[in-house]
C-alpha cells in the first residue's frame, strides 16, 4: 500500500545568507532581485500533495527548479525552508542516518542518464538498493531478477550496462528502483535521453506497471506531451515557482496564465482529451437508445473521432453503470482539434448535409 | 626593500626541529630503514637469475609470454653488467618509497577530492615538493634522517608524493556526479559511496598515479645516490664524477630497464585490479584471438611458478651459502671484534683508493666496514651529523674551506695523509708557448677569453677570481666560467679531442693528468698559495670511542708512488671490484697493512678494552 507525499512551502536558495533570501522571497521579492545579491532561488514556495498511487508530474523548462524540487523530496538537497512529509513522517526533521534509512527503504530514484554503475553487472545494479539495505546475497539476487523480469529484461542479468541499448539501460534503472519495494518513486527526466519511439515504449511500460504496482510516483519532465500522458496530476513550474497544478485537462483547457497557455499550444490535443472533456452534458435521455456504438467518459479523443465517423448522430457517453452522462457533437470534436472554444454559428444559406452523408456512406 | 631573512628563519627552524623533534625523525627513520632493509634483504637473497625468473613469471602473468621473455633478458643483462646488487638496492628503495608514498598520498587525495578547502591547501604544497630543487632538501634530510637509505627514501618520497595525491583526487572527482548521486539516493553511507562507487571507478586513474609515483621515484634514484644511498644512483654519480661515460651508460640503462619493467607491470596491474579494465582487456584479447606471444597463464599457474622459483631460491640460499665471506680475515689480531665503521667517500680517485684501502685493512683487523659514496656537501653533513665515521678525502685548508667553516666544530681532523696537493690552471700540452700563468696574458683570443671553472662554491674558484687572475693582470682579459666539475671535465675532453686550446681549473692529484697530456701552468708569484693537504676527517668523538682505529688513522700516510700505484690498480680492475684491486695491490706491498694498522702490544688485553667500547652506530 502506498502512502501520501506532501510538500509544504518548500524553498531552496543557493548562495550566501539563504535564510534572509527566503524572508525576502516571502515578502514578494522576485528571483532577479536576489540574483543581484549573488544568491539563486531555485525553488520558491512550492506546495503540493501526491495521493497514494498517483503519478504526479512536475513539468517545466530547464532552470525552472524542477530537479531541485525533486531532490528535496528525498533529502539529497536540504530545503532552505518548508517541510516534506511522506508516510506521515517529516523528512526534513530527520538526521542524516535516519534519512539514509528512509531513502534505502521507502524512496527510490530513476535518473535522466540512467546512472548505472559501469563496474557492476545488470543484476548487481538492480540489486544495489537491496545491497545497501543489507539483504543477503541470495535473496537480493532473486528480488533483483524479479524486478528485471518485470521490466522485460529477463535473460540479461549477467550482461554489463554498456552492452545494453539506452532503453534497456533505463529499464535496468527502473528495475533497480523497483527492486527495493520503495513506495515512492522519483523519476528525474527519466525518459528524456531516449529516442522518441523508445520513450513511448517506456511510457507505456511505466503505465502498465503502475496499474499493478500502484506506487506513488513523482515524475519530472520538460515535455508536456509526456506530462499529459503520464500524469494523474501535473504541476507546471516556471522560474522556481509552481504556476499551476491540475489534471491534464485543467492545464490544457484552463491554463492559469499565458505562459502555461503558450506551452500547451504544441500539445497534441487528440492524445490528451477524453470524451468527458468534449461531451455535452445537456442530454435529452434517449440518445443511447439506438444500437449504435457508445463511449465512456475515459475514451480517448482519437477513438472518439473514429466512432463519431461511423455513427450518423452525436455519440452517446455512458458511465460505468451504463447511465447516459453526455453526448459528443461532431462539431465539438472538430472545434477542439482547432482549439476553437466559441459557440457554433449557423450558415445563412445551408446547402446540404453532405458531410454527414458522405461519412455515413463510408 | 628590507631584507627578509627567510634563510635565517629556515636555519633556526631546522635547529629547533633537530633539538626538539628528534624522536619523530628517529621514528620515521627506523620505519624507513626497517622496511628498506627487509625488502632489500629479500631481493638480494636469491641468485640473480632466479629472481629474474620470478620477475619474468610475473610479467608473463600480467602481460604475456613476450613480456616475460623480455623481462628475463633485461634483468639478465643487468646482472651481466655487474650491476645486479645495486639495481636491487635501487629497486628496494623505489618500492619502499612507493609504498610509503601511496600510504600517504591516497588518503590525502581522497580527502582533497571531498573538500575543496583541503584541495586548495594541498595544491601549493605539492607544487613546492615537486619543484624545489632536490639538493635543497637533501641536506636537511641528512640532518634529520642521517645518510643512506632513509635520506634517499625521504628525497624520493617528497618528489613522488605529488602525482599520487593529484591523480587520486582527479580520479575521484572525475567519477560521474550522477553515479554518486544515485548511490546517495539509495541511502548509501558516505564511506560506502567512496568504497563501492568512487574508488572502484577512480581506480584506473589512481593506478596511473601509482605508475607516476614509481617513475618519479626512479628518476630520483640518481640524485639519491649523492647522499650515500648507493644503488644505481651511486653508480651514476660516480660515473659523472669520473666522466666515465661507459659506466654512466651502463647504470643509466639499468635504471631504464627497471623503469620500463615497473611501468609496464603497474599499468598491467592497474588493468587487472579494476573491474572495468579487466573487462576491456578481456574483450580486446577475444578480438585479437590467441597468439603464442601474448598468451597469459592463469593466476594460479603464475603463483605456482613464483612459489617454485622462490623455494628454489630459498633452498639455494640455505644450502649453497654464498662464498663471499672471505673478507673476515683474521690473520692478525681481531681488534675490531665485528664493530661497525662507516666510511664516506667522494668518487674521486684518491678518495676511492684510500677508502677501499682502509676498508680492506680494517676488515682484516676484524671490523665490519661499510663504504658509502657521497657528493661533497652531503658527505660533510653526514660526517657532522655522525652517521659516517670518517672520510679520507678532505682538501684543507683551501678547497674544502667552506665546508670546514660550516661543520669544522662538529668534526675531528685526524691529520693529512697526503700532500701537498696543488691547485692550478692547466692547458693541453699541444698549446704551445703557454707554460706559466704569465704566458696567458695577451692570449685571451686564443682561449676565447674564458677559463673553464668548476662549481662557484668551490674554494679554488674564489681564490682564482679574487687573487690569482689579479696577480697576473688577467682579470680584465679572461672571464671565469662557473660550471661543475663534470662539466669542466667534459669540456676539457671535447676540446682535447678536437685539439682546441682551452684553459681549465684543475688540481693534483687528478686522474685527468694521467688520461690527457696536460701542462700545469707555473705560478712563479705563488698566487695559489702552498696547496692543500688531503686530510682524514672523523666525526666528533670517533678517536675517543675507538682509540686504536683513531690512532691508525692519525698515522696514515701514503707516498705519491703508493697512491698512484693503488689508483692505477683500481682503474685496471674496473667498477665494482675496487676491493679486489686493493687486495692485489697489497700482495705487491705486503708490509703496508701492518704499517697502517699495527697490532698493539698485548692485543688480547686491549681487545678486552675493545669490547667495552660502546658500539658505534
Amino acid at each position: 500500500m502506498s502512502s501520501r507525499l506532501q510538500a509544504q512551502h518548500l524553498f531552496k536558495v543557493f548562495g550566501r545568507r539563504p535564510d534572509e533570501a527566503v524572508e525576502k522571497l516571502r515578502q514578494g521579492a522576485d528571483r532577479e532581485e536576489l540574483r543581484a545579491d549573488g544568491t539563486t532561488a531555485a525553488v520558491i514556495d512550492a506546495s503540493f500533495t501526491v495521493e497514494p498511487g498517483q503519478i504526479f508530474v512536475v513539468m517545466g523548462l530547464s532552470g525552472s527548479g524542477k530537479s531541485t524540487l525533486l531532490r528535496m523530496l528525498n533529502g539529497l538537497l536540504e530545503p532552505t525552508a518548508g517541510t516534506v512529509s511522506f508516510d506521515g513522517q517529516d523528512l526534513t526533521a530527520l538526521s542524516d542516518r535516519e534519512l539514509r534509512e528512509v531513502r534505502s527503504r521507502k524512496i527510490s530514484m530513476v535518473f535522466q542518464h540512467f546512472a548505472l554503475f559501469p563496474h557492476r553487472s545488470v543484476r548487481e545494479n538492480a540489486a544495489y538498493g537491496l545491497e545497501v539495505q543489507g539483504v543477503p546475497r541470495a535473496e537480493r539476487e532473486r528480488r533483483a531478477d524479479e524486478a528485471l523480469a518485470l521490466c522485460g529484461l529477463a535473460g540479461w542479468e549477467k550482461s554489463w550496462p554498456d552492452e545494453l541499448s539506452g532503453g534497456m539501460q533505463q529499464r535496468v534503472g527502473l528495475a533497480r528502483a523497483l527492486a527495493t519495494d520503495a513506495d515512492l518513486l522519483l523519476m528525474d527526466e527519466s525518459f528524456s535521453a531516449l529516442d522518441p519511439l523508445i520513450r513511448r515504449d517506456m511510457q507505456d511500460q511505466l503505465l502498465q506497471l503502475q496499474k499493478t504496482l500502484k506506487k506513488t510516483i513523482v515524475f519530472i519532465t520538460h515535455d508536456l506531451n509526456e506530462a499529459m500522458r503520464l500524469g494523474d496530476r501535473i504541476a507546471v513550474m516556471r522560474d522556481g515557482r509552481i504556476v499551476q497544478t491540475g489534471t491534464a485537462e485543467d492545464i490544457l483547457l484552463r491554463p492559469a496564465d499565458d505562459y502555461v497557455a503558450s506551452f500547451t499550444q504544441d500539445v497534441d490535443r487528440s492524445r490528451v482529451l477524453t470524451a468527458e472533456v468534449v461531451m455535452d452534458r445537456e442530454v435529452r435521455g434517449d440518445e443511447a437508445d439506438c444500437g449504435c456504438d457508445t463511449v465512456t467518459p475515459h475514451t480517448p479523443f482519437t477513438e472518439l473521432c473514429a466512432i463519431s465517423a461511423r455513427v450518423p448522430h452525436p455519440v452517446a457517453v455512458l458511465d460505468e453503470d451504463r447511465e447516459l452522462v453526455g453526448v459528443v457533437q461532431r462539431r465539438r470534436l472538430v472545434g477542439f482539434l482547432g482549439d476553437e472554444q466559441g459557440t457554433p454559428v449557423s450558415c445563412d444559406a445551408p446547402r446540404d448535409k453532405g458531410g454527414e452523408k458522405e461519412v455515413a456512406r463510408a | 626593500m628590507p631584507r627578509i631573512p627567510l634563510g635565517d628563519w629556515v636555519n633556526s627552524t631546522v635547529d629547533w626541529l633537530l633539538g626538539h623533534m628528534a624522536w619523530l625523525f628517529d621514528l620515521c627513520k627506523s620505519v624507513f630503514t626497517g622496511s628498506y632493509d627487509g625488502i632489500n634483504a629479500v631481493l638480494q637473497a636469491p641468485h640473480p637469475l632466479l629472481l629474474a625468473g620470478i620477475l619474468a613469471v610475473l610479467a608473463w602473468w600480467l602481460r604475456g609470454s613476450f613480456a616475460g621473455v623480455l623481462t628475463f633478458v633485461g634483468f639478465a643483462f643487468i646482472d651481466s653488467m655487474g650491476l645486479w646488487s645495486n639495481a636491487m638496492v635501487t629497486l628496494s628503495l623505489v618500492l619502499v618509497a612507493t609504498i610509503i608514498a601511496l600510504v600517504i598520498s591516497v588518503p590525502v587525495g581522497i580527502w582533497a577530492a571531498r573538500s575543496d578547502r583541503v584541495s586548495a591547501a594541498v595544491r601549493p604544497v605539492l607544487d613546492f615538493m615537486q619543484t624545489l630543487p632536490a639538493m635543497v632538501y637533501l641536506i636537511p634530510a641528512i640532518l634529520f634522517f642521517g645518510t643512506g637509505a632513509s635520506a634517499g627514501i625521504v628525497a624520493t618520497l617528497i618528489f613522488a608524493l605529488a602525482p599520487g595525491v593529484r591523480m587520486t583526487e582527479l580520479g575521484i572527482r572525475q567519477v560521474d556526479k550522477e553515479l554518486v548521486e544515485a548511490a546517495e539516493a539509495f541511502g548509501t553511507t558516505p564511506r560506502n559511496t567512496l568504497l563501492r562507487v568512487q574508488l572502484p571507478l577512480a581506480l584506473p586513474t589512481v593506478m596511473a598515479g601509482v605508475n607516476q609515483v614509481i617513475m618519479l621515484g626512479l628518476s630520483m634514484a640518481a640524485i639519491a645516490g649523492m647522499v650515500g644511498t648507493g644503488g644505481l644512483g651511486g653508480d651514476v654519480n660516480e660515473a659523472i664524477g669520473q666522466l666515465n661515460v661507459g659506466l654512466g651508460a651502463e647504470s643509466g640503462v639499468a635504471i631504464v630497464i627497471l623503469a620500463i619493467y615497473l611501468d609496464r607491470m603497474t599499468s598491467a596491474l592497474g588493468t587487472e585490479v579494476s573491474p572495468l579494465g579487466r573487462r576491456a582487456a578481456a574483450r580486446a584479447r577475444a578480438a585479437k584471438g590467441l597468439k603464442i606471444w601474448s598468451y597469459r597463464p592463469q593466476p594460479q599457474i603464475a603463483v605456482v611458478g613464483v612459489v617454485i622459483l622462490a623455494l628454489v631460491a630459498g633452498g639455494m640460499g640455505i644450502f649453497g651459502g654464498n662464498g663471499d665471506s672471505s673478507t673476515t680475515a683474521s690473520d692478525g689480531g681481531d681488534i675490531g671484534k665485528g664493530r661497525k665503521i662507516t666510511i664516506g667517500y667522494i668518487p674521486w680517485d684518491e678518495g676511492v683508493a684510500s677508502t677501499y684501502l682502509w676498508k680492506e685493512v680494517l676488515e682484516r683487523r676484524g671490523y665490519k666496514v661499510e663504504a658509502r659514496q657521497f657528493d661533497a656537501g652531503p658527505l660533510y653533513t653526514a660526517l657532522a651529523q655522525g652517521s659516517v665515521d670518517f672520510q679520507t678525502d678532505a682538501w684543507l685548508p683551501v678547497t674544502h674551506e667552506q665546508y670546514w667553516k660550516k661543520y669544522g666544530k662538529q668534526l675531528e681532523d685526524l691529520g693529512s695523509w697526503y700532500g701537498p696537493t696543488s691547485l692550478e690552471l692547466a692547458v693541453p700540452s699541444y698549446v704551445k708557448d703557454v707554460d706559466s700563468l704569465a704566458d696567458l696574458k695577451g692570449r685571451a683570443s686564443v682561449f676565447g677569453g674564458k677559463v673553464t671553472g668548476i662549481e662557484s662554491s668551490a674554494g679554488m674558484m674564489g681564490l682564482l677570481k679574487s687573487k690569482v687572475l689579479k696577480e697576473y693582470g688577467l682579470d680584465k682579459e679572461y672571464k671565469v666560467v662557473d660550471s661543475s666539475t663534470p662539466a669542466m671535465l667534459a669540456e676539457l675532453k671535447r676540446a682535447y679531442s678536437k685539439k682546441e686550446p682551452i684553459v681549465v681549473t684543475l688540481w693534483s692529484p687528478h686522474w685527468a693528468y694521467s688520461d690527457y697530456d696536460l701542462k700545469k701552468l707555473k705560478d712563479p708569484e705563488g698566487a695559489w698559495g702552498t696547496g692543500d693537504g688531503v686530510h682524514t676527517l672523523a666525526r666528533k668523538g670517533f678517536a675517543a670511542d675507538d682509540p686504536v682505529a683513531g690512532g691508525w688513522l692519525k698515522n696514515f700516510k701514503l707516498s705519491e708512488k703508493q697512491l698512484t700505484g693503488l689508483e692505477s690498480e683500481i682503474n685496471k680492475a674496473g667498477k665494482g671490484r675496487q676491493q679486489d684491486a686493493v687486495r692485489t695491490w697489497l700482495k705487491g706491498n705486503p708490509d703496508v697493512v701492518d704499517k697502517l694498522a699495527p697490532i698493539p702490544a698485548g692485543s688480547s688485553a686491549r681487545s678486552a678494552d675493545g669490547r667495552s667500547i660502546p658500539d658505534v652506530e
